[in-house]
């Protein structure tokens, strides 16, 4: 549970993924059934990654990636949502059930662009890249989806 | 075993279909005594389950307000679906990923089950009721370009399957010499020490968690006797309950999760406090129906905002312990240094020693004399109220 640097390997129970709102974190599904079946501390699960997902808007869908361990101790990493959810999701497209089709074409600022940037840098994975490069990345990926930046929406 | 049919055809999976869970029936309170399951359709967002009371209180119909959801008279028992799946070793975090996307509520690789010999991994996912497993199956399978669909095994689990292991997880904590948390069902390993005994259900506070200890900590270093408790999340009732032990007169526990008025009531009856020591209070954004007349405690729900000043209105107190998140400790500030006394003294945590500059920037220019506590990862911010404040 403390994020502290581990010297020996302890052997790994087993690897669960899913997805919890941020600060929503409940003793209840998807939270409960998912850890409980190992054993881990559901009310420290829930404590911790709603402290730990206080600076994100309530209720994004945080992809969390829970490595229990056989001793019944467990850590965790917190991703935010893709960039193509928060670019759909400024767009007004709604993600839906996730089947295949096409993306509306739609367009969207720069500002809108800086922002989903500023939320990305949260991500530990990011955190070591300029908001100008993560901003490049995120135009990169909104053309690749048919989404148009432009410096103003009027 | 009608039903259980019908219900295996509503599933719409293949016929390597493996039912579990038979006996330890103790989805007690719903009637189905022929089948095995106890199927009920629940949306997923009509959850929380039951508190699992161990006293007479479990016998008799729970309190209306303890658990009941606005849009259901009485919530069903929520049953899962866990879905064992085989795939090769290189594709399996793919479509762990496509199965959360197709509906799956959680996915898990466990180690031990490489199946030895083959490249083959066991997947585990659950699903919640109402999913189509089989469409969300074939339809991950296919986003990832698998040609075929995985062979998959259905397990229906219980809640009370992963209710029960949650909370066994509780065992005796030595907050500081001579005072320990204890669960109700072990014997306290010193009966001479103070023990604060408690059945949590599924609320927050065990006295395992740093933050309960730094509170305790502070309770239990500034409470000289006689003084009014304030404890915001009051959880389990943990920290309003340690401060009556600690010779405190009065106590309000408020909090926001009906689950957790319920686990509290029942700490108090368990640590003999009655109502004229301790009160919980339930804050919520829907109104509940009234409590029962054989509830001991008197609760009150209402309107988030009003409720809390009908609380703090009524009394200043000279502890406030407030032991939530950083964004509820920075949008109550007000309320929270409103209802306490000049000079009193408030403990805040919940919150991780990076978020520890947001409380001071909020807090200090109604605190003095502001200590900062940190154990593992996390903090307490504690201060006593300035004297001259004047808020509106």
């Amino acid at each position: 549970m403390a994020a502290k640097e581990i010297l020996t390997r302890r052997p790994v129970a087993a690897t669960i993924k899913l997805t919890v709102p941020a600060g929503g974190a409940r003793p209840a599904p998807p939270v409960g059934p998912a850890l409980g079946q190992y054993r881990l501390n559901l009310m420290a699960f829930c404590k911790d990654f709603n402290a730990r997902t206080q600076k994100y808007k309530p209720d994004t869908p945080m992809a969390v990636s829970i490595t229990a361990f056989k001793d019944n101790t467990f850590e965790f990493t917190v991703k935010s949502p893709s960039v193509t959810w928060y670019l759909k999701k400024a767009a007004g497209i709604e993600s839906g059930s996730g089947r295949p089709g096409h993306v509306t074409a739609s367009t969207l600022s720069l500002k809108h662009v800086y922002e989903i940037a500023k939320v990305k840098q949260n991500d530990h994975y990011l955190q070591n890249m300029s908001l100008e490069a993560i901003t490049k990345s995120i135009i990169g990926t909104a053309n690749s989806m048919g989404i148009h930046i432009v410096r103003d929406l009027d | 075993m009608m039903t259980a049919w019908h219900f295996l055809k509503h599933l719409n999976c293949t016929p390597t279909l493996q039912l579990l869970r038979s006996s330890s029936f103790s989805l007690n309170r719903y009637s189905s005594s022929l089948f095995f399951l106890s199927i009920h359709t629940t949306a997923p967002d009509q959850w929380p389950p039951r508190p699992q009371f161990k006293n007479s209180h479990a016998n008799s119909s729970t309190p209306s307000l303890a658990v009941q959801s606005m849009a259901s008279p009485v919530p069903a028992p929520a049953n899962y679906v866990s879905v064992l799946l085989r795939c090769n070793k290189d594709i399996s975090d793919m479509l762990a990923e496509a199965l959360l996307s197709f509906g799956a509520s959680s996915v898990t690789m466990n180690e031990d089950d490489v199946c030895p010999g083959t490249d083959e991994i066991c997947v585990s996912s659950i699903f919640l009721e109402g999913e189509d497993i089989n469409t969300s199956i074939s339809h991950a399978a296919d986003s990832i370009g698998l040609k075929e669909i995985p062979r998959y095994e259905v397990k229906i689990l219980e809640e009370n399957d992963w209710m029960k292991g949650a909370q066994e997880l509780f065992h005796p904590v030595e907050v500081t010499e001579g005072l320990w948390v204890v669960p109700k069902w072990i014997t306290p390993p010193d009966s001479q020490a103070m023990n604060i005994v408690l059945n949590p259900g599924l609320a927050f506070g065990t006295g395992d968690h740093p933050t309960t200890k730094l509170c305790l900590l502070l309770l239990h270093d500034c409470i000289k006797g006689g003084e009014h408790i304030l404890d915001y999340g009051t959880g389990t009732g943990i920290l309003a309950i340690a401060a009556l032990k600690f010779g405190a007169s009065f106590a309000v526990g408020v909090d926001i999760d009906s689950q957790a008025i319920a686990s509290a009531s029942q700490n108090a009856t368990l640590n003999n406090i009655g109502p004229d020591k301790l009160q919980l209070h339930l804050i919520a954004s829907q109104t509940l129906s009234s409590s029962r007349d054989d509830w001991p405690f008197s609760v009150v729900e209402g309107e988030n905002a009003s409720e809390m000043e009908t609380v703090t209105h009524k009394d200043k107190y000279d502890v406030v312990v407030a032991n939530i998140l950083l964004n509820p400790l920075l949008n109550l500030a007000d309320q929270i240094i409103f209802s306490a006394k000049p000079g009193a003294m408030i403990g805040l945590s919940g919150i991780l020693s990076e978020q520890v500059e947001n409380v001071l920037q909020k807090y200090s220019p109604f605190l003095e004399g502001i200590e900062v506590s940190k154990m593992d990862d996390w903090a307490c911010v504690s201060g006593r109220k300035r004297m001259n404040i004047d808020i509106c």
